[in-house]
């Protein structure tokens, strides 16, 4: 077995291997995202009631057309595996980058918790159903996350192959559930007009459920990451997760609209697998399979395009020595970061066990919200220091700087939407942030070459 | 040219220490919280609810016909729909610790931004060569 | 011992096998391969770029 290895052709250099198409950077995106149609963006429900879930999805989705239009302008001319990190790099300076990174690593590695977490818990609910006894959702957890982890070790294309399969079939399953309700007919088979109850917490509430508004979306600019794997960066990537983001707004109002039709809120809002419920209500057997089905992909397919995500950032900022540089090691063989692959599988699966999901996803909202607030920061400061004419833009998003400054309204609403009712959670990321920043910013940064950091071919920036 | 800083190489044992001390920050400041729950996400219904949960009807519940028939097609009796019913967020807003998560916000994002800020001429100086001035 | 207890067990087993095979390759590849070309790979640069570069150096 190790002479299979040691034969491989040894160059004088690794790196990621150029294989991946527009279909995969969708697959990457939606992957990540679609399943949170399937379960998490219900507990907006929760804050807000029905009504206030959908205004939230609005609002909410103007915050990403926001991140959208500002990540494809930045990204159309950094195209590394790190994304945003090598972005902060770039552009505002190394602690920040340091953070943007650590952002990356905890939002995928925590949804790539809650997904897991989901899997055992649909395994468990069907064992339930069965009649099993006693039985340990912990191991299914393990698995999933075993054998993604294991597919992503081994290849970058044939994990976003698979990827695109399954999310393809999530994504199918919602629109069947669609029709199959026949929501043309109100009050035979679907009761929005008695189910929806206005709001019971008053506009504080639908500010509250901003926060769980952001998981229908949420990862969407991890297509990004692949930017070192895919052909014709530039091209792809805008294409894909335009495309992405036209999937999911699509797959967001169809879920809000069955669920919101079918279940009270109440219920809707604690459920943790809020479209497969929505599909027993229907009593069709062939729905409630294809909807245990479509949760079970949509939430595989997520972990597996997290693992992709995190493992790239981590190993990113190894290779600059922002961590240990022994993640910086990219596979002989299968070129892929496979030590930092490796080594974030133990915390996503001690998240997974504790079994608390609406706070394991705010840990993984708060990560992503932090990024967000540094990409409208980063892309003031990048049309200052390179303006326009001055670098090559692929894409230049217009009306600067009004999406930024929406952007950043929109965080800053977010975050007060989190103080209410996670207000600990907001607290505790916050620390974890600041002991790691003091720990960069006196101890790792010493061994990190300076100049070597910027890498692209731009010229000084202004004002420097 | 500015001077070149050499950076020293780091012993395989300084970067186990490195991971650890990672995996540490990670679970003493995330998981911790999490497992002893001084979250406030999920909260217990204060007695008073709970027992009014005992006597409840779908009326007392401010349930209409449809949503009735629903809560029973997902298995749920008036006590136990009762329990989700009445388990409400609580948002009042405490302007101390309202001030106090905002300035650790704002406290946090001055500190990375100035810093960097710091870091950043030095690499600029590094890459480019430090301007005359 | 009924199906789903099998299936716990075979879960487990499984998950500590492909662990178990990527903790071993992990070590495997360390041992095989010098340390400074696993760590190769440089941002900025990659397959496309440097075959390009090879090309021009031949001519």
């Amino acid at each position: 077995m190790s002479d299979t290895v040691a034969q491989a052709p040894e160059k004088d250099r690794l790196f990621l291997l150029k294989v991946l198409g527009p279909t995969h950077v969708w697959a990457l995106g939606v992957g990540i995202v679609l399943v949170g149609e399937y379960m998490g963006w219900n507990f907006s429900v929760a804050k807000g009631g029905a009504l206030g879930s959908l205004i939230a999805c609005w609002v909410i989705g103007l915050l990403y057309t926001c991140v959208a239009m500002i990540d494809s302008e930045v990204t159309s001319t950094v195209a590394a595996a790190g994304g945003q990190y090598t972005q902060a790099k770039h552009i505002i300076g190394p602690l920040m980058a340091f953070n943007v990174g650590l952002y990356l690593v905890m939002a995928y590695t925590m949804l790539e918790a809650a997904d897991a977490l989901v899997v055992g818990d649909l395994i468990h609910q069907i064992g339930v159903e069965t009649g099993a006894v006693g039985l340990d959702p912990r191991a299914f957890v393990v698995l999933t996350i075993a054998f993604l982890a294991w597919l992503n070790y081994r290849g970058v294309l044939m994990t976003l192959t698979v990827n695109f399969l399954i999310t393809a079939v999530a994504f199918v399953a919602i629109i069947v559930l669609f029709f199959g309700i026949q929501p043309w007919q109100e009050g035979q088979t679907i009761f929005h007009r008695e189910l929806l109850t206005g709001l019971p917490y008053g506009w504080i509430g639908v500010v509250a459920a901003l926060q769980f508004g952001m998981w229908y979306y949420l990862g969407i600019e991890g297509t990004c990451q692949a930017a070192e794997e895919v052909r014709s960066a530039g091209r792809s990537i805008p294409l894909g997760t335009m495309l992405g983001m036209i999937t999911l707004l699509i797959a967001a109002s169809l879920t809000w609209f069955v669920a919101s039709g079918l279940l009270p809120w109440e219920y809707l809002g604690q459920s943790v697998v809020p479209l497969y419920d929505t599909a027993r209500m229907t009593g069709s057997p062939f729905l409630q399979s294809l909807l245990f089905i479509g949760t079970l992909f949509a939430a595989i397919a997520s972990a597996n395009g997290c693992i992709n995500d995190a493992a790239r950032a981590w190993f990113s900022m190894g290779r600059d020595k922002y961590m240990p540089i022994w993640f910086g090691a990219v596979h002989p063989r299968y070129r892929t970061p496979f030590r930092s692959i490796v080594f974030l599988i133990p915390i996503a699966v001690s998240f997974a066990f504790t079994g608390l999901l609406d706070q394991v996803i705010t840990f993984s909202i708060l990560s992503g919200l932090l990024g967000y607030t540094f990409m409208s920061i980063n892309v003031m400061k990048f049309r200052r220091s390179w303006p326009l004419g001055s670098i090559d833009r692929g894409y230049v998003h217009p009306f600067h700087p009004v999406p930024a400054l929406m952007l950043l309204t929109l965080c800053l609403a977010t975050y007060f939407a989190t103080y209410l009712g996670y207000g600990a959670q907001l607290i505790s990321i916050l620390v974890f942030y600041i002991i790691a920043s003091i720990w960069f910013a006196l101890h790792r940064y010493r061994y990190v070459a300076r100049g070597d950091q910027f890498t692209m071919a731009w010229p000084r920036p202004a004002n420097y | 040219m500015a001077k070149i800083y050499q950076p020293p190489k780091q012993s395989r044992l300084g970067q186990f220490i490195d991971c650890v001390f990672l995996i540490a920050i990670v679970y003493g400041s995330l998981m911790l919280p999490l497992l002893f729950n001084f979250g406030n996400g999920e909260e217990t219904p204060p007695p008073e609810t709970a027992a009014a949960v005992q006597e409840a009807t779908w009326e007392s519940l401010g349930q209409n016909a449809v949503m009735q028939q629903q809560w029973e097609k997902l298995g749920f009796d008036p006590a136990s729909a009762g329990e989700i019913i009445n388990d409400r967020f609580d948002y009042t807003i405490e302007p101390w610790s309202l001030g106090i998560t905002a300035a650790i916000l704002i406290g946090y994002f001055i500190f990375v931004l100035t810093f960097s800020e710091k870091e950043y001429r030095e690499v600029i100086d590094e890459r480019f060569g430090k301007r005359q001035r | 011992m009924t199906i789903w207890s099998i299936a716990t067990y075979v879960a487990w087993g499984i998950s500590g096998l492909l662990l178990g095979w990527m903790l071993f390759d992990v070590i495997r590849v360390g041992q095989n391969y010098s340390e400074s070309f696993l760590l190769s790979a440089r941002e900025g640069e990659d397959e496309l770029l440097h075959e390009a570069e090879e090309e021009e150096g031949r001519q």
